[in-house]
Protein backbone atom coordinates (compact mmCIF):
# COMPACT_ATOMS: atom_id res chain seq x y z
CA UNK A 1 0.00 0.00 0.00
CA UNK A 2 2.72 2.21 1.10
CA UNK A 3 4.91 1.33 -1.69
CA UNK A 4 2.00 1.91 -4.41
CA UNK A 5 1.38 5.91 -2.66
CA UNK A 6 5.14 6.59 -3.33
CA UNK A 7 5.13 5.04 -6.53
CA UNK A 8 1.96 7.41 -7.71
CA UNK A 9 3.19 10.01 -6.08
CA UNK A 10 6.08 9.98 -7.50
CA UNK A 11 4.47 9.41 -11.23
CA UNK A 12 2.68 12.86 -10.35
CA UNK A 13 5.34 14.91 -9.67
CA UNK A 14 6.99 13.23 -13.08
CA UNK A 15 3.69 14.74 -15.20
CA UNK A 16 3.28 17.41 -13.23
CA UNK A 17 6.50 18.50 -14.42
CA UNK A 18 7.20 16.67 -17.89
CA UNK A 19 3.09 17.58 -18.98
CA UNK A 20 5.04 21.68 -19.26
CA UNK A 21 2.08 24.04 -20.64
CA UNK A 22 -0.50 22.07 -20.07
CA UNK A 23 0.23 21.91 -16.07
CA UNK A 24 1.07 25.66 -16.73
CA UNK A 25 -1.67 26.34 -18.00
CA UNK A 26 -4.50 24.12 -15.89
CA UNK A 27 -2.55 26.21 -13.07
CA UNK A 28 -3.34 29.59 -14.50
CA UNK A 29 -6.91 28.89 -15.18
CA UNK A 30 -7.28 27.80 -11.78
CA UNK A 31 -5.57 30.70 -10.39
CA UNK A 32 -7.63 33.07 -12.43
CA UNK A 33 -11.09 31.24 -10.77
CA UNK A 34 -10.06 31.11 -7.53
CA UNK A 35 -8.20 35.01 -7.48
CA UNK A 36 -11.98 36.42 -9.59
CA UNK A 37 -13.96 34.26 -6.14
CA UNK A 38 -11.62 35.78 -3.66
CA UNK A 39 -11.96 39.18 -4.87
CA UNK A 40 -15.40 39.76 -5.66
CA UNK A 41 -15.72 37.85 -1.90
CA UNK A 42 -13.67 40.75 -0.49
CA UNK A 43 -14.99 43.43 -2.50
CA UNK A 44 -18.31 42.57 -1.32
CA UNK A 45 -17.27 42.07 2.04
CA UNK A 46 -15.78 45.68 2.52
CA UNK A 47 -18.34 47.69 0.73
CA UNK A 48 -20.85 46.10 3.21
CA UNK A 49 -18.72 46.79 6.16
CA UNK A 50 -18.56 50.15 5.41
CA UNK A 51 -22.25 50.96 4.67
CA UNK A 52 -23.34 49.08 8.02
CA UNK A 53 -20.25 51.87 9.53
CA UNK A 54 -22.31 54.21 8.07
CA UNK A 55 -25.76 53.01 9.40
CA UNK A 56 -24.38 52.79 12.92
CA UNK A 57 -23.81 56.67 12.65
CA UNK A 58 -27.22 57.41 11.89
CA UNK A 59 -29.10 58.73 14.80
CA UNK A 60 -32.21 60.87 15.10
CA UNK A 61 -32.52 64.03 17.18
CA UNK A 62 -35.13 64.62 19.67
CA UNK A 63 -35.26 68.48 20.59
CA UNK A 64 -37.26 69.43 23.72
CA UNK A 65 -38.79 72.89 23.98
CA UNK A 66 -36.25 75.78 25.18
CA UNK A 67 -37.99 75.64 28.90
CA UNK A 68 -37.72 71.80 29.77
CA UNK A 69 -36.41 71.07 32.90
CA UNK A 70 -33.73 68.74 33.12
CA UNK A 71 -35.02 66.64 35.09
CA UNK A 72 -37.97 65.89 32.87
CA UNK A 73 -35.25 65.07 29.91
CA UNK A 74 -34.02 62.65 32.10
CA UNK A 75 -37.06 60.89 32.66
CA UNK A 76 -37.80 60.81 28.89
CA UNK A 77 -34.32 59.28 28.41
CA UNK A 78 -35.00 56.14 30.64
CA UNK A 79 -38.45 55.91 29.07
CA UNK A 80 -36.96 55.86 25.33
CA UNK A 81 -34.04 53.67 27.04
CA UNK A 82 -36.89 51.09 27.99
CA UNK A 83 -37.97 50.21 24.15
CA UNK A 84 -35.74 47.22 22.95
CA UNK A 85 -35.24 48.84 19.35
CA UNK A 86 -33.65 51.75 20.55
CA UNK A 87 -29.70 50.99 21.17
CA UNK A 88 -28.31 54.29 23.06
CA UNK A 89 -29.39 57.39 24.03
CA UNK A 90 -27.09 60.47 24.77
CA UNK A 91 -28.25 64.04 26.33
CA UNK A 92 -26.91 66.91 24.55
CA UNK A 93 -28.06 69.97 27.13
CA UNK A 94 -28.25 73.51 25.46
CA UNK A 95 -24.99 74.37 26.75
CA UNK A 96 -23.53 71.55 25.35
CA UNK A 97 -25.52 72.30 21.86
CA UNK A 98 -23.98 75.71 21.91
CA UNK A 99 -20.59 74.75 22.52
CA UNK A 100 -20.68 72.01 19.80
CA UNK A 101 -22.55 74.62 17.15
CA UNK A 102 -19.71 77.45 18.00
CA UNK A 103 -17.25 74.87 17.10
CA UNK A 104 -18.57 73.88 13.74
CA UNK A 105 -19.25 76.64 12.66
CA UNK A 106 -16.11 79.07 13.89
CA UNK A 107 -15.51 79.97 11.01
CA UNK A 108 -18.81 81.43 9.85
CA UNK A 109 -18.32 84.72 11.11
CA UNK A 110 -21.92 86.19 10.23
CA UNK A 111 -23.13 83.57 11.91
CA UNK A 112 -21.16 84.02 15.48
CA UNK A 113 -21.69 87.68 15.17
CA UNK A 114 -25.36 87.27 14.98
CA UNK A 115 -25.24 84.79 17.59
CA UNK A 116 -23.54 87.32 19.83
CA UNK A 117 -26.40 90.35 18.99
CA UNK A 118 -29.13 87.44 20.49
CA UNK A 119 -27.08 87.28 23.33
CA UNK A 120 -28.82 84.51 24.66
CA UNK A 121 -28.64 80.89 24.21
CA UNK A 122 -31.29 80.25 21.32
CA UNK A 123 -30.48 76.20 20.96
CA UNK A 124 -32.82 73.40 22.26
CA UNK A 125 -31.43 70.61 24.49
CA UNK A 126 -32.03 67.25 22.71
CA UNK A 127 -32.07 63.49 23.11
CA UNK A 128 -30.31 61.60 20.65
CA UNK A 129 -31.61 58.79 19.59
CA UNK A 130 -29.29 55.60 18.19
CA UNK A 131 -31.46 52.46 16.86
CA UNK A 132 -29.76 48.47 16.81
CA UNK A 133 -31.13 48.55 13.67
CA UNK A 134 -31.52 51.18 11.00
CA UNK A 135 -34.54 49.92 9.90
CA UNK A 136 -36.23 50.37 12.94
CA UNK A 137 -36.01 54.22 12.55
CA UNK A 138 -39.78 54.94 12.06
CA UNK A 139 -41.25 52.47 14.72
CA UNK A 140 -38.35 54.33 17.08
CA UNK A 141 -39.98 57.86 15.84
CA UNK A 142 -43.65 56.58 16.43
CA UNK A 143 -43.05 55.47 20.11
CA UNK A 144 -41.23 59.03 20.54
CA UNK A 145 -43.97 61.15 19.74
CA UNK A 146 -47.13 58.93 21.22
CA UNK A 147 -44.93 58.99 24.92
CA UNK A 148 -46.22 61.04 27.58
CA UNK A 149 -43.19 63.74 26.64
CA UNK A 150 -44.27 64.27 23.41
CA UNK A 151 -46.11 67.58 24.74
CA UNK A 152 -42.02 68.58 25.90
CA UNK A 153 -40.89 68.43 22.33
CA UNK A 154 -40.62 70.84 19.77
CA UNK A 155 -38.97 68.85 16.84
CA UNK A 156 -38.09 65.45 15.77
CA UNK A 157 -35.38 65.58 12.77
CA UNK A 158 -36.27 62.02 11.19
CA UNK A 159 -38.49 63.73 8.84
CA UNK A 160 -35.11 64.92 7.37
CA UNK A 161 -32.88 62.09 7.31
CA UNK A 162 -35.59 59.80 6.34
CA UNK A 163 -34.44 59.77 3.28
CA UNK A 164 -31.39 59.20 3.68
CA UNK A 165 -31.71 56.30 5.99
CA UNK A 166 -33.96 54.35 3.49
CA UNK A 167 -31.66 54.88 0.55
CA UNK A 168 -28.62 53.80 2.40
CA UNK A 169 -31.11 50.85 3.58
CA UNK A 170 -31.61 49.54 0.19
CA UNK A 171 -28.24 50.13 -1.10
CA UNK A 172 -26.83 47.24 1.66
CA UNK A 173 -29.64 45.09 0.63
CA UNK A 174 -28.56 46.01 -3.19
CA UNK A 175 -24.93 45.47 -2.68
CA UNK A 176 -25.27 42.41 -0.79
CA UNK A 177 -27.40 40.75 -2.72
CA UNK A 178 -25.29 41.69 -5.99
CA UNK A 179 -22.11 40.57 -3.86
CA UNK A 180 -23.74 37.21 -3.39
CA UNK A 181 -25.25 36.97 -7.08
CA UNK A 182 -21.74 37.65 -8.31
CA UNK A 183 -20.19 35.25 -5.96
CA UNK A 184 -22.52 32.66 -7.31
CA UNK A 185 -22.25 33.65 -10.96
CA UNK A 186 -18.10 33.67 -10.58
CA UNK A 187 -18.23 30.23 -8.84
CA UNK A 188 -20.12 28.33 -11.69
CA UNK A 189 -17.80 29.86 -14.06
CA UNK A 190 -14.43 29.26 -12.51
CA UNK A 191 -15.88 25.31 -11.78
CA UNK A 192 -16.90 24.78 -15.45
CA UNK A 193 -13.59 25.97 -16.82
CA UNK A 194 -11.59 24.57 -14.51
CA UNK A 195 -13.24 20.99 -14.90
CA UNK A 196 -13.46 21.28 -18.81
CA UNK A 197 -9.34 22.16 -18.49
CA UNK A 198 -8.43 19.35 -16.64
CA UNK A 199 -10.55 17.30 -18.76
CA UNK A 200 -8.25 18.57 -22.00
CA UNK A 201 -5.77 17.66 -19.87
CA UNK A 202 -6.80 14.29 -18.85
CA UNK A 203 -7.85 13.38 -22.64
CA UNK A 204 -4.36 14.39 -23.20
CA UNK A 205 -3.32 11.26 -21.32
CA UNK A 206 -5.96 9.15 -23.05
CA UNK A 207 -3.53 7.04 -25.10
CA UNK A 208 -1.58 6.47 -21.93
CA UNK A 209 -3.96 5.18 -19.41
CA UNK A 210 -4.92 2.69 -22.20
CA UNK A 211 -1.23 1.38 -22.39
CA UNK A 212 -1.25 0.97 -18.56
CA UNK A 213 -4.27 -0.93 -18.55
CA UNK A 214 -2.71 -2.87 -21.05
CA UNK A 215 0.69 -3.39 -18.68
CA UNK A 216 -1.60 -4.35 -16.22
CA UNK A 217 -2.20 -1.37 -13.63
CA UNK A 218 -5.54 -1.57 -11.68
CA UNK A 219 -7.63 1.26 -12.28
CA UNK A 220 -7.32 2.65 -8.38
CA UNK A 221 -2.96 2.51 -9.58
CA UNK A 222 -3.71 4.77 -12.52
CA UNK A 223 -6.59 6.94 -10.98
CA UNK A 224 -3.57 7.96 -8.02
CA UNK A 225 -1.39 9.94 -9.66
CA UNK A 226 -4.44 11.98 -11.39
CA UNK A 227 -5.61 12.54 -7.53
CA UNK A 228 -2.30 13.94 -6.07
CA UNK A 229 -2.18 15.77 -9.74
CA UNK A 230 -5.41 17.30 -9.09
CA UNK A 231 -4.43 18.21 -5.37
CA UNK A 232 -1.23 19.81 -6.64
CA UNK A 233 -2.82 22.02 -8.86
CA UNK A 234 -5.52 23.01 -6.46
CA UNK A 235 -3.14 23.51 -3.61
CA UNK A 236 -0.88 25.36 -5.54
CA UNK A 237 -3.23 27.38 -7.11
CA UNK A 238 -4.72 28.40 -4.03
CA UNK A 239 -1.35 29.45 -2.91
CA UNK A 240 -0.62 31.74 -6.32
CA UNK A 241 -3.71 33.15 -6.11
CA UNK A 242 -2.90 34.52 -2.37
CA UNK A 243 0.09 36.13 -2.97
CA UNK A 244 -1.53 37.93 -6.37
CA UNK A 245 -4.61 38.77 -4.43
CA UNK A 246 -2.43 40.41 -1.55
CA UNK A 247 -0.09 42.49 -4.47
CA UNK A 248 -3.61 43.57 -5.55
CA UNK A 249 -5.29 44.57 -2.19
CA UNK A 250 -1.99 46.33 -1.22
CA UNK A 251 -1.32 48.39 -4.58
CA UNK A 252 -4.95 48.28 -6.35
CA UNK A 253 -6.75 50.54 -3.97
CA UNK A 254 -4.17 53.78 -4.72
CA UNK A 255 -5.04 53.01 -8.21
CA UNK A 256 -8.65 52.50 -8.20
CA UNK A 257 -10.41 54.87 -5.56
CA UNK A 258 -8.26 57.78 -5.86
CA UNK A 259 -11.03 60.23 -4.25
CA UNK A 260 -13.28 58.07 -2.21
CA UNK A 261 -13.38 59.64 0.96
CA UNK A 262 -16.22 60.91 3.36
CA UNK A 263 -18.52 58.32 5.38
CA UNK A 264 -17.43 55.65 3.01
CA UNK A 265 -13.55 54.89 2.55
CA UNK A 266 -11.77 52.16 1.36
CA UNK A 267 -8.04 52.65 1.74
CA UNK A 268 -5.13 49.94 1.17
CA UNK A 269 -4.72 49.64 5.07
CA UNK A 270 -7.82 48.88 5.37
CA UNK A 271 -7.69 45.89 3.12
CA UNK A 272 -4.54 44.71 4.33
CA UNK A 273 -6.25 44.30 7.71
CA UNK A 274 -8.54 42.65 6.65
CA UNK A 275 -6.49 40.34 4.55
CA UNK A 276 -4.14 39.48 7.57
CA UNK A 277 -6.63 39.01 9.58
CA UNK A 278 -8.84 36.33 7.52
CA UNK A 279 -5.78 35.15 5.99
CA UNK A 280 -6.12 31.58 6.85
CA UNK A 281 -9.78 31.67 6.48
CA UNK A 282 -9.16 32.90 3.09
CA UNK A 283 -6.58 30.46 2.00
CA UNK A 284 -8.38 27.58 3.45
CA UNK A 285 -11.09 28.59 1.75
CA UNK A 286 -9.14 29.01 -1.40
CA UNK A 287 -7.46 25.32 -1.01
CA UNK A 288 -10.29 24.02 -0.02
CA UNK A 289 -12.24 25.03 -3.35
CA UNK A 290 -9.46 24.62 -5.61
CA UNK A 291 -8.50 21.15 -4.42
CA UNK A 292 -11.67 19.92 -4.44
CA UNK A 293 -12.44 21.47 -7.69
CA UNK A 294 -8.78 19.45 -8.91
CA UNK A 295 -9.17 16.13 -7.47
CA UNK A 296 -12.91 15.97 -8.61
CA UNK A 297 -12.60 17.38 -11.87
CA UNK A 298 -9.45 14.73 -12.19
CA UNK A 299 -11.79 11.67 -11.03
CA UNK A 300 -15.03 12.55 -13.41
CA UNK A 301 -13.03 13.40 -16.40
CA UNK A 302 -11.27 9.98 -16.07
CA UNK A 303 -14.11 7.90 -15.39
CA UNK A 304 -14.81 7.39 -19.10
CA UNK A 305 -11.35 6.05 -20.28
CA UNK A 306 -11.18 3.51 -16.98
CA UNK A 307 -14.46 1.56 -17.84
CA UNK A 308 -14.20 -2.04 -18.19
CA UNK B 1 -2.54 -24.10 -22.79
CA UNK B 2 -5.15 -21.79 -24.56
CA UNK B 3 -7.82 -23.28 -25.65
CA UNK B 4 -10.50 -21.88 -28.36
CA UNK B 5 -13.69 -23.69 -28.29
CA UNK B 6 -16.55 -22.71 -30.58
CA UNK B 7 -15.60 -19.16 -30.09
CA UNK B 8 -17.84 -16.77 -32.40
CA UNK B 9 -17.46 -12.59 -32.03
CA UNK B 10 -20.35 -11.13 -33.54
CA UNK B 11 -20.18 -6.68 -33.10
CA UNK B 12 -23.46 -4.19 -32.76
CA UNK B 13 -24.37 -3.90 -36.09
CA UNK B 14 -24.18 -7.55 -36.87
CA UNK B 15 -20.67 -8.05 -38.12
CA UNK B 16 -19.14 -11.17 -37.24
CA UNK B 17 -15.53 -10.80 -36.90
CA UNK B 18 -14.99 -14.48 -35.86
CA UNK B 19 -16.96 -17.56 -36.60
CA UNK B 20 -16.95 -20.92 -34.66
CA UNK B 21 -13.32 -20.93 -34.09
CA UNK B 22 -11.67 -23.67 -32.23
CA UNK B 23 -7.82 -24.77 -31.84
CA UNK B 24 -5.05 -24.98 -28.98
CA UNK B 25 -2.08 -23.66 -28.49
CA UNK B 26 0.51 -25.84 -26.83
CA UNK B 27 3.08 -24.71 -24.38
CA UNK B 28 6.28 -23.51 -25.73
CA UNK B 29 4.69 -23.41 -29.37
CA UNK B 30 5.21 -20.61 -31.91
CA UNK B 31 2.04 -19.79 -33.51
CA UNK B 32 1.11 -17.56 -36.31
CA UNK B 33 -1.93 -16.27 -37.38
CA UNK B 34 -1.59 -14.70 -41.10
CA UNK B 35 -4.80 -13.02 -42.42
CA UNK B 36 -5.75 -9.77 -44.44
CA UNK B 37 -6.88 -6.89 -42.68
CA UNK B 38 -10.35 -7.25 -41.31
CA UNK B 39 -10.00 -10.77 -41.37
CA UNK B 40 -10.06 -11.04 -37.42
CA UNK B 41 -6.38 -11.75 -36.89
CA UNK B 42 -6.44 -8.18 -33.61
CA UNK B 43 -10.08 -9.78 -31.77
CA UNK B 44 -8.38 -13.16 -31.87
CA UNK B 45 -5.63 -12.01 -30.30
CA UNK B 46 -7.68 -9.46 -27.89
CA UNK B 47 -9.66 -12.56 -26.86
CA UNK B 48 -6.52 -14.47 -25.53
CA UNK B 49 -5.30 -11.27 -23.27
CA UNK B 50 -8.94 -10.63 -22.28
CA UNK B 51 -9.69 -7.57 -23.40
CA UNK B 52 -12.32 -8.78 -25.69
CA UNK B 53 -14.83 -11.31 -25.01
CA UNK B 54 -16.63 -13.98 -27.01
CA UNK B 55 -20.17 -13.39 -28.11
CA UNK B 56 -20.40 -17.64 -28.13
CA UNK B 57 -18.07 -20.37 -27.13
CA UNK B 58 -15.31 -19.76 -24.84
CA UNK B 59 -11.58 -20.06 -24.28
CA UNK B 60 -9.57 -21.95 -22.38
CA UNK B 61 -6.45 -21.01 -20.39
CA UNK B 62 -4.63 -23.79 -18.33
CA UNK B 63 -8.35 -25.76 -18.36
CA UNK B 64 -9.72 -22.34 -17.20
CA UNK B 65 -12.71 -20.64 -18.91
CA UNK B 66 -11.49 -16.69 -19.12
CA UNK B 67 -15.55 -16.37 -18.64
CA UNK B 68 -15.19 -17.26 -15.18
CA UNK B 69 -13.03 -14.84 -14.45
CA UNK B 70 -13.90 -11.70 -12.07
CA UNK B 71 -13.05 -7.93 -13.56
CA UNK B 72 -10.93 -7.53 -10.63
CA UNK B 73 -9.06 -10.51 -11.49
CA UNK B 74 -8.22 -9.52 -14.79
CA UNK B 75 -5.25 -7.37 -14.01
CA UNK B 76 -3.24 -10.12 -12.50
CA UNK B 77 -4.17 -13.07 -15.33
CA UNK B 78 -2.67 -10.68 -18.22
CA UNK B 79 0.36 -10.57 -16.33
CA UNK B 80 0.60 -14.12 -17.51
CA UNK B 81 0.54 -12.27 -20.92
CA UNK B 82 2.94 -10.07 -22.99
CA UNK B 83 1.67 -7.79 -25.27
CA UNK B 84 3.43 -5.88 -28.26
CA UNK B 85 1.54 -4.04 -30.78
CA UNK B 86 2.34 -2.52 -33.89
CA UNK B 87 2.00 0.77 -32.44
CA UNK B 88 4.68 -0.20 -29.70
CA UNK B 89 2.14 1.85 -27.11
CA UNK B 90 5.33 2.66 -25.17
CA UNK B 91 4.47 6.01 -22.60
CA UNK B 92 6.37 9.04 -24.72
CA UNK B 93 7.12 10.86 -21.67
CA UNK B 94 9.33 7.96 -20.14
CA UNK B 95 12.47 6.47 -20.57
CA UNK B 96 13.08 3.09 -22.03
CA UNK B 97 13.96 2.08 -18.52
CA UNK B 98 10.67 3.55 -17.38
CA UNK B 99 8.62 1.93 -19.58
CA UNK B 100 9.81 -1.37 -19.04
CA UNK B 101 10.24 -0.35 -15.07
CA UNK B 102 6.22 0.82 -15.23
CA UNK B 103 5.22 -2.59 -15.75
CA UNK B 104 6.72 -4.40 -12.77
CA UNK B 105 5.69 -0.83 -10.66
CA UNK B 106 1.86 -1.51 -11.09
CA UNK B 107 2.16 -5.02 -9.85
CA UNK B 108 3.71 -3.49 -6.35
CA UNK B 109 7.51 -5.43 -7.18
CA UNK B 110 10.08 -3.79 -4.96
CA UNK B 111 12.54 -1.43 -6.28
CA UNK B 112 15.59 -3.42 -6.10
CA UNK B 113 14.25 -5.94 -8.04
CA UNK B 114 13.08 -3.28 -10.24
CA UNK B 115 17.01 -2.47 -10.75
CA UNK B 116 18.20 -5.62 -11.36
CA UNK B 117 15.71 -7.40 -13.73
CA UNK B 118 15.20 -3.90 -15.98
CA UNK B 119 18.51 -3.65 -17.09
CA UNK B 120 19.03 -7.65 -17.25
CA UNK B 121 15.89 -7.39 -19.80
CA UNK B 122 16.86 -4.45 -22.27
CA UNK B 123 20.24 -6.32 -22.75
CA UNK B 124 18.41 -9.20 -23.91
CA UNK B 125 16.65 -7.27 -26.47
CA UNK B 126 20.02 -5.70 -27.75
CA UNK B 127 19.23 -2.23 -25.61
CA UNK B 128 21.77 -2.34 -23.43
CA UNK B 129 23.24 0.96 -23.78
CA UNK B 130 19.91 2.84 -24.36
CA UNK B 131 18.31 2.54 -21.26
CA UNK B 132 17.97 6.37 -20.86
CA UNK B 133 16.62 6.99 -24.33
CA UNK B 134 13.50 8.64 -24.63
CA UNK B 135 10.92 6.91 -27.16
CA UNK B 136 10.92 9.51 -29.56
CA UNK B 137 15.20 9.44 -29.61
CA UNK B 138 15.26 5.13 -30.93
CA UNK B 139 14.65 3.76 -34.40
CA UNK B 140 10.94 2.43 -34.91
CA UNK B 141 12.85 -1.26 -34.60
CA UNK B 142 14.61 -0.21 -31.27
CA UNK B 143 10.95 0.93 -30.07
CA UNK B 144 9.75 -2.30 -30.53
CA UNK B 145 12.26 -3.79 -28.74
CA UNK B 146 11.51 -2.01 -25.94
CA UNK B 147 8.09 -2.82 -26.28
CA UNK B 148 9.25 -6.51 -26.35
CA UNK B 149 11.31 -5.96 -23.77
CA UNK B 150 8.36 -5.05 -21.49
CA UNK B 151 6.05 -7.49 -22.36
CA UNK B 152 9.01 -10.26 -21.21
CA UNK B 153 9.35 -8.24 -17.92
CA UNK B 154 6.95 -10.39 -15.68
CA UNK B 155 8.53 -13.15 -17.42
CA UNK B 156 5.23 -14.56 -18.90
CA UNK B 157 3.62 -17.52 -20.21
CA UNK B 158 3.07 -16.49 -23.53
CA UNK B 159 3.54 -13.38 -25.58
CA UNK B 160 0.98 -11.83 -28.01
CA UNK B 161 2.50 -10.20 -31.07
CA UNK B 162 -0.28 -8.29 -33.14
CA UNK B 163 1.52 -7.15 -36.45
CA UNK B 164 4.38 -5.82 -34.27
CA UNK B 165 6.74 -5.61 -37.59
CA UNK B 166 3.81 -3.62 -39.40
CA UNK B 167 5.64 -0.12 -38.59
CA UNK B 168 9.21 -1.40 -39.77
CA UNK B 169 11.45 -1.94 -42.63
CA UNK B 170 12.31 -5.24 -43.94
CA UNK B 171 15.65 -5.80 -42.16
CA UNK B 172 14.47 -4.53 -38.64
CA UNK B 173 11.21 -6.81 -39.14
CA UNK B 174 13.09 -9.77 -39.88
CA UNK B 175 15.81 -8.24 -36.17
CA UNK B 176 12.46 -8.33 -34.23
CA UNK B 177 11.41 -11.98 -35.58
CA UNK B 178 14.66 -13.33 -35.23
CA UNK B 179 14.04 -12.13 -30.87
CA UNK B 180 10.59 -13.69 -31.15
CA UNK B 181 12.26 -17.19 -32.14
CA UNK B 182 14.64 -16.50 -29.55
CA UNK B 183 12.24 -16.07 -27.12
CA UNK B 184 10.58 -18.82 -28.04
CA UNK B 185 13.09 -20.89 -27.62
CA UNK B 186 13.48 -19.89 -23.65
CA UNK B 187 10.41 -21.66 -23.48
CA UNK B 188 7.96 -18.55 -24.01
CA UNK B 189 5.26 -19.69 -26.11
CA UNK B 190 4.22 -16.74 -28.66
CA UNK B 191 1.56 -15.76 -30.85
CA UNK B 192 2.14 -13.71 -33.63
CA UNK B 193 0.20 -11.96 -36.62
CA UNK B 194 1.03 -11.12 -39.12
CA UNK B 195 0.19 -10.40 -43.04
CA UNK B 196 4.35 -10.00 -43.84
CA UNK B 197 5.21 -12.93 -45.92
CA UNK B 198 8.79 -12.35 -45.54
CA UNK B 199 8.13 -12.68 -42.02
CA UNK B 200 5.88 -15.52 -42.11
CA UNK B 201 7.58 -17.36 -44.16
CA UNK B 202 11.38 -17.19 -42.81
CA UNK B 203 9.90 -17.87 -39.47
CA UNK B 204 8.65 -21.64 -41.19
CA UNK B 205 6.13 -22.91 -37.69
CA UNK B 206 2.72 -23.28 -37.28
CA UNK B 207 0.32 -21.28 -39.33
CA UNK B 208 -3.26 -20.47 -38.59
CA UNK B 209 -5.18 -18.70 -41.56
CA UNK B 210 -7.97 -16.53 -41.27
CA UNK B 211 -10.39 -15.05 -43.76
CA UNK B 212 -13.62 -13.34 -43.29
CA UNK B 213 -13.62 -14.04 -39.47
CA UNK B 214 -13.20 -18.11 -40.28
CA UNK B 215 -10.35 -20.07 -39.92
CA UNK B 216 -9.44 -21.71 -43.18
CA UNK B 217 -5.87 -23.65 -42.65
CA UNK B 218 -3.97 -24.95 -39.89
CA UNK B 219 -0.87 -25.77 -41.40
CA UNK B 220 2.66 -26.86 -39.19
CA UNK B 221 5.46 -25.29 -41.09
CA UNK B 222 3.24 -23.47 -42.99
CA UNK B 223 4.15 -20.73 -45.27
CA UNK B 224 2.17 -17.77 -46.46
CA UNK B 225 -0.19 -18.34 -48.75
CA UNK B 226 -3.23 -16.39 -49.15
CA UNK B 227 -4.92 -15.71 -52.72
Amino acid sequence: MWLTITRTFKEALHNFIRNGWLTVATVVVLIMSLYVVSTVYITTFIVNENLKNVQDKLSVSVYFKADTTEKTIEDAKDFFQKNSDVGDVVYVSKEQALENFKKYNANNEELMQSLEEIGENPLWPSLVVTANDSQKYEDIVGYVKSSPYREEISQINFDKTKDAIDKLNSIVKTTERTGITLIFIFSLIAVLITFNTIRVTIYAHKKEIGIMRLVGASNSYIRLPFIFEGFAYGLGSAIISMVILFLTLRFAPSFIFINVSGPISISSHDLLAFYWHNFFIILAIEAGMGIVLGVFSSLIAMRKYLKT
Amino acid sequence: MIKFENVSKIYKDDFHALQDINFEIQPGEFLIVVGPSGAGKSTLLKMIYAAEAPTAGEIYFDNVPLSSLSKSKLPEYRRNIGTVFQDFKLLSRKTAFENVAYALEVSGCPKEEIKEDVPQILEIVGLGEKLNKYPHELSAGEQQRVAIARALIHKPLVIVADEPTGNLDPVASIEILDLLLKINKLGTTVVLASHDKAVVDKAAKRVICLEKGAMTCDTPKGKYKLK
